[in-house]
């Protein structure tokens, strides 16, 4: 059963090679980082009064995240993970898939790990183009001091891997939507909507019910700008469960779907 | 034995409208199946149900004398199929296609240019899908199909996009797969013409009933049954009232008098006595019916 999983896996990871998804991704994820390494290129005299700054690179990857967190991660989640149950539909490729020797749950699982790897490779991209920001400014002009402070692997993976959680909700909506919708516009137009509330909906006493503005709240946690606390849980376990909600949601619309190909 | 049989089996799309009726076809196992039809009849629905790609409504299918229901994955390790249009990846090459179905089958990957090769196909392994022709396309979905060396084939309109030689090449494969290789193959068409040189066995379907199931010899003994001998004179009336003393049966129509295939002794002996009566015989002949014209009558009635 492993071995027919890791297989489909593969497989389904083959698909994404070259497609839309896989550049959104790669494009993505050094996209922040590209303007950040470009901006402090050209004011390079701000530079030195930030490195020489406390917590010189957790401060830079939280500034980094700002822009990502509360506008251009869920929007790039959106695209992704249409794009991904796109790859079938545009190609006529589920008729292929489920005439596979393969079980349905095999399909399923496989095709959704691959939107979440995809998912992780681009918080690993973005990562490692934030450590490529901060260094290559002070790499290129040699006279600047680089920061002294030795570079924080833990609190720099914690950072990402909190916001990664925060994503899974709207991973996990996104890739229901477009499995059960052939036209793409429907879960685009259904992601897009979603995301553009959730902007509206932040000085909402109840933001924490909202999925899609996880990735905010916690940004806003982290600058210490939050105006409510969540009463509920939290806003890491808010996360879990609504994803593990829309997975199981996804999961039993997309067996008992009386067409699959 | 046989590779395929559905029984009773029936589909609506909506409340109260059968697309399929209470089909029960039996594909027998090394065949070469036509499945016939015209647009619309039901032919891609039945195959759509055959391979569980629709959700069963009414009936059973068995499929290597398994259930479908239950036996879903081991039935489709052995089975290739191409449904209407082709299922391929415009980004990624022809290899890079076959080989993602490779990790899925587990064949080995010596199979990726031997299917290339087989649909005549060799030189674009490493060319996108995107760039292929439709007729390309087609041949690689053939190879797709027959990537994990299939004991059963099913295609749907396989020829669709294909120039002539090209469908006459795919007929040959096709032929060479079920001697060869003793692949059975269910094949739809809505041209018998097209499938008429390849398939031992005919199954004809039209709004969603199953008109006829069969040899091919059968249904040219169908075609014989239905041969006529045909005549005009310069007097048809006359030659009825004359011929019906002989043959009650013979009939006039469209001014043409019509009578049941006789042996060439019958004919003969009626050519003589509208002779003897002072008839001119201006034509006599004995009208087929070719596979087609059964074809569509069966379809007509």
């Amino acid at each position: 059963m492993a071995t027919i999983l890791f297989n489909s896996i593969q497989s389904e990871w083959m698909k994404t090679k070259r497609s839309a998804a896989f550049w959104l991704v790669l494009i993505g994820g050094f996209f922040i980082p590209g303007i950040l390494t470009l901006m402090y290129m050209v004011y390079i005299k701000r530079l030195g009064a930030i490195y020489s700054a406390e917590k010189f690179w957790e401060k830079w990857l939280i500034n980094g995240w700002e822009p990502m967190s509360i506008f251009l991660l869920p929007m790039g989640i959106v695209l992704a993970t249409s794009l991904i149950a796109q790859l079938e539909y545009k190609n006529n490729g589920w008729k292929q898939v489920h005439t596979t020797p393969q079980s349905l749950t095999t399909v399923f699982v496989a095709k959704y790990t691959v939107v979440l790897l995809l998912m992780l490779q681009l918080f690993v991209l973005f990562g490692l183009g934030m450590y490529l920001a901060g260094a290559i400014p002070a790499w290129y002009y040699g006279h600047i001091p680089y920061p002294k402070e030795t570079f924080p692997w833990g609190r720099f993976i914690q950072i990402n891997a909190s916001f990664y959680v925060m994503a899974l909700p709207i991973v996990a909506l996104q890739f229901l939507l477009s499995l059960q919708f052939k036209n793409f516009m429907v879960s685009l137009g259904a992601g897009v909507g979603l995301v553009v509330a959730s902007i509206m909906v932040l000085s909402w006493r109840y933001v924490y019910l909202v999925p899609y503005t996880y990735g905010a709240i916690h940004m806003l946690q982290l600058q210490g700008k939050m105006r409510f606390k969540s009463n509920i849980l939290d806003v890491h376990y808010l996360a879990l469960i609504y994803f593990i909600g829309f997975t199981l949601i996804g999961y039993l619309l997309y067996l008992t779907k009386k067409e699959k190909g | 034995m046989y590779c395929i049989e559905t029984t009773h089996l029936s589909h609506q799309f909506a409340p109260g409208k059968n697309i399929l009726d209470d089909i029960n076809l039996q594909v027998p196992t090394g065949s070469i199946y036509g499945f016939l039809g015209p647009n619309g009849a039901g032919k891609t629905t039945t195959l759509r149900l055959i391979l569980g790609l629709l959700k069963k409504q009414k009936g059973e299918i068995r499929i290597f004398g398994q259930s479908l229901v239950q036996n879903r994955v081991a039935i489709l390790r052995k089975l290739g199929s191409l449904i209407e249009t082709p299922s391929l990846y415009g980004h990624l090459t022809a290899a890079e296609n076959l080989l993602l179905l490779q990790k899925i089958y587990q064949c080995p990957k010596s199979r990726v240019p031997e299917v290339l090769e087989l649909v005549g196909l060799p030189d674009t392994a490493n060319k996108k899908v995107s760039q292929f022709s439709l007729g390309m396309k087609q041949r690689l979905s053939i190879a797709v199909a027959l990537l994990n060396q299939p004991d059963l084939l099913i295609l749907d309109e396989p020829t669709n996009g294909l120039d002539p030689n090209g469908i006459i090449e795919m007929r040959e494969l096709l032929k060479r797969l079920n001697q060869e290789r003793g692949i059975t193959i269910l094949i739809s068409s809505h041209l018998l013409a097209e499938i008429e040189k390849l398939v031992t066995h005919v199954g004809i379907i039209h709004k969603g009933q199953l008109l006829f199931e069969g040899t091919l010899p059968d249904l040219v003994h169908k075609q014989q049954e239905s041969s006529r001998v045909s005549l005009v004179t310069n007097d048809n009336t006359r030659s009825l009232q004359l011929l019906q003393t002989l043959q009650p049966n013979a009939q006039q129509q469209n001014g043409k008098l019509l009578l049941p295939l006789l042996p060439p002794e019958q004919i003969a002996q009626l050519n003589r006595h509208l002779v003897q009566n002072d008839i001119d015989v201006y034509h006599l002949a004995v009208e087929k019916n070719d596979l087609e014209s059964i074809f569509m009558e069966l379809v007509k009635n």
